[in-house]
């Protein structure tokens, strides 16, 4: 049997909610307290639309697929939405959708590629198609795309506006909350149980009449998409776009997150975005450059090895430890 | 487009050469692969420790560069049986995916740390044939490029003499082959697994000795992309076959040699995955891979 739990989040229901509402009340309160500092707000905007890259990586992992090269998507839905934007004088956000559409063209032309592919295999083809679209982006798209000095993106709010970046924040939150919330919605109905099914156990999963390829097209889409916005949402904020943003570190990143938090999770990628941005910024706040990264190498390992079910099972694992000890004495 | 004979002789010897790097990689990758069904995404950084060392010992002795191979793969060798130990046989048989994620932890640190110690500064050192061509069939090439031709065969050859002529290799065999049979056979198959990781890392170490003498430069972020070819190697000539892994380097580095001739240099890098890409659709077991796991 398919335990629904397992996939949805560890722990009872009750601290799930809970977990949320503190997570919802923090988001809401943080940038009221410490004001306009605006220092914090831009790491909170930028963890907050990692949070939906992210989630939308780890939406892949649900049907037991992987990928080493998002920032294909990410980076796609970012020069879409910017030239969309630019030729057409609409709104970012409106355009961004437009983007997450562009991303998830290209996302199910690769998944069709990669959808019969393996671990490695799959990893090795959505790695190379990020470095093909760089690629084509700085050749023969150079036109358009600016090559490799990129091209200026329209703010999601012009700065005229008073308080722009706090209206940005919440935006960003609200469209954050939505994605999270449809994900959730995906995995508790019927394909979310297909989607288990196939990562347990395709070949079970196929005589139960569950068609493997369909459902890990769709996770493929869905997670292109959504990384697609995320991307278009950061370049937005930022107000411009190289071919830097299909980088390795962009596509490795979510990968970090997912993993520390949980991976096969929904709170795993929020949880570790957090965590890791907080130490990240914590290390670069005492001046490390290249020891952070050792560091979150470091930590990325310890993890993998010793909480192989991420930060989020950290309590459980305490938990489970003292009542050993207890019993014990 | 018109290529004339001539140009076309000097990217085949060019694709030779630079297929010779690649193919020590992939051969690696590939002894570890069959050992310990694990895929090392960090090779490339095994690699660049390798052109490191070399650039260390070359700044502190002065050398022949081509002598550092002494030094180069011993330590390698070291860097690759503490990898083992420390990080990969802990994950041994849990989630398939663990290992890539292991090994992107194992690129952030070991990129890192060298820059930490070497600085991410381009470095370069020059092999002392470096003004010397010579000609081989009408074709002009440097004796450099010849020497690590000849190089990585001489290594191909002990590796093969190795593997099929001591007790130690056809342990190693016989563990790829049969993980259980074989250590029903009384074969240590965890000092296996250390084993055929100390000689994957040895032959990166050699790897990136010969790419330093080659004139190419180097820092600490530049073994991603040789890595990545690598894995189009292995996929191309078959995960785990060893002569896949050496057809399929020198088809690799013909293939890209001409790609840079007709698309222009941008595409060096991208080549390697429409290739990967290509032969993952037409023949997903690769051309000399035995059926698919």
């Amino acid at each position: 049997m398919i335990d629904m739990n397992k996939s949805l989040g560890i722990g009872s229901k009750k601290t799930r909610v809970y977990g949320t509402i503190f997570l919802l009340i923090l988001a809401v309160i943080i940038p009221l307290i410490f004001g306009m500092n605006l220092y914090l707000l831009t790491i909170l905007i930028l963890t907050i639309i990692f949070i939906i890259y992210a989630s939308s990586w780890n939406f892949l992992t649900y049907t037991g697929q992987g990928s080493l090269g998002h920032a294909a998507f990410f980076g796609l839905g970012g020069y879409a939405s910017a030239l969309v934007a630019t030729a057409s004088g609409l709104s970012p956000y409106i355009t961004i959708f437009i983007g997450g559409g562009a991303a998830a063209l290209v996302g199910l032309f690769i998944g069709a590629v990669c959808v019969r592919l393996k671990e490695w295999f799959l990893a090795m083809v959505t790695f190379g198609f990020a470095i093909i679209i760089q690629t084509l982006m700085v050749s023969q798209f150079a036109g358009v795309t600016g090559g490799w000095d990129g091209i200026a993106a329209p703010r999601l709010i012009g700065s005229d506006v008073p308080n722009h970046q706090l209206i940005e924040y919440y935006s960003i939150v609200l469209i954050a909350v939505f994605v999270i919330l449809l994900f959730w919605l995906i995995l508790k109905s019927k394909i979310g149980l297909a989607f288990a099914a196939i990562r347990e156990n395709e070949m079970e999963a196929r005589a139960a009449g569950i068609d493997p390829v369909k459902y890990r097209l769709f996770a493929f889409l869905v997670s292109a998409y959504f990384s697609g916005v995320a991307g278009a949402l950061e370049i937005h904020n930022l107000g411009y776009i190289t071919p830097e943003i299909f980088g390795v570190d962009i596509s490795f990143w979510p990968i970090i997150y997912s993993i520390s938090g949980g991976l096969g999770t929904l709170a795993g990628p929020i949880v570790g975005t957090i965590v890791i941005t907080l130490i990240w910024d914590g290390l670069q706040s005492y001046g490390l450059t290249y020891l952070r990264f050792v560091i979150i190498g470091l930590l990325l390992v310890l993890i993998i090895i010793f909480l192989p079910k991420g930060l989020i099972s950290l309590p459980d694992k305490i938990k489970g430890y003292l009542d050993k000890k207890k019993k014990g004495s | 487009m018109v290529v004339s004979s001539d140009v076309l002789l000097q990217v085949m010897i060019w694709g030779l050469y630079a297929g010779c790097i690649y193919i020590l990689l992939a051969i690696g990758l590939n002894l570890i692969f069959g050992v310990m069904k694990i895929v090392n995404f960090a090779h490339g950084e095994l690699l660049m420790l390798g052109a490191y060392v070399t650039f260390t010992f070359y700044a502190l002795s002065g050398f022949n560069p081509y002598v550092l191979l002494a030094a180069s793969v011993p330590v390698l060798i070291v860097v690759g049986v503490i990898i083992e130990r420390t990080c990969f046989r802990p994950i041994l048989g849990t989630g398939k995916l663990n290992e890539i994620f292991i090994s992107i932890g194992l690129i952030y640190i070991i990129q890192n740390a060298a820059a930490m110690i070497w600085s991410d500064e381009w470095q370069i050192i020059h092999s002392p044939f470096e003004h010397i061509t010579i000609s081989v069939f009408g074709v002009n090439m440097p004796l450099d490029y010849l020497i690590i031709i000849i190089t990585t065969v001489i290594i191909l050859i002990l590796l093969f003499l190795f593997m099929r002529r001591t007790r130690l290799g056809k342990a190693m065999r016989a563990t790829s082959q049969n993980r259980k049979g074989a250590m029903l056979m009384g074969i240590n198959v965890e000092r296996m697994d250390m084993l055929s990781f100390g000689i994957g890392a040895g032959l990166a170490g050699a790897a990136g000795t010969l790419w330093v003498v080659s004139g190419q430069v180097f820092n600490p972020y530049m073994g991603s992309i040789p890595a990545i070819k690598a894995f189009a190697i292995v996929i191309l000539g078959g995960l785990g076959s060893i002569p896949g892994a050496i057809i399929g380097g020198l088809i690799y580095g013909i293939a890209e040699n001409f790609a840079i001739l007709t698309l222009g240099g941008a595409w060096k890098d991208a080549i390697s995955f429409i290739i990967l890409i290509l032969v993952l659709i037409v023949r997903p077991t690769g051309i000399f891979g035995e059926s698919a796991e």
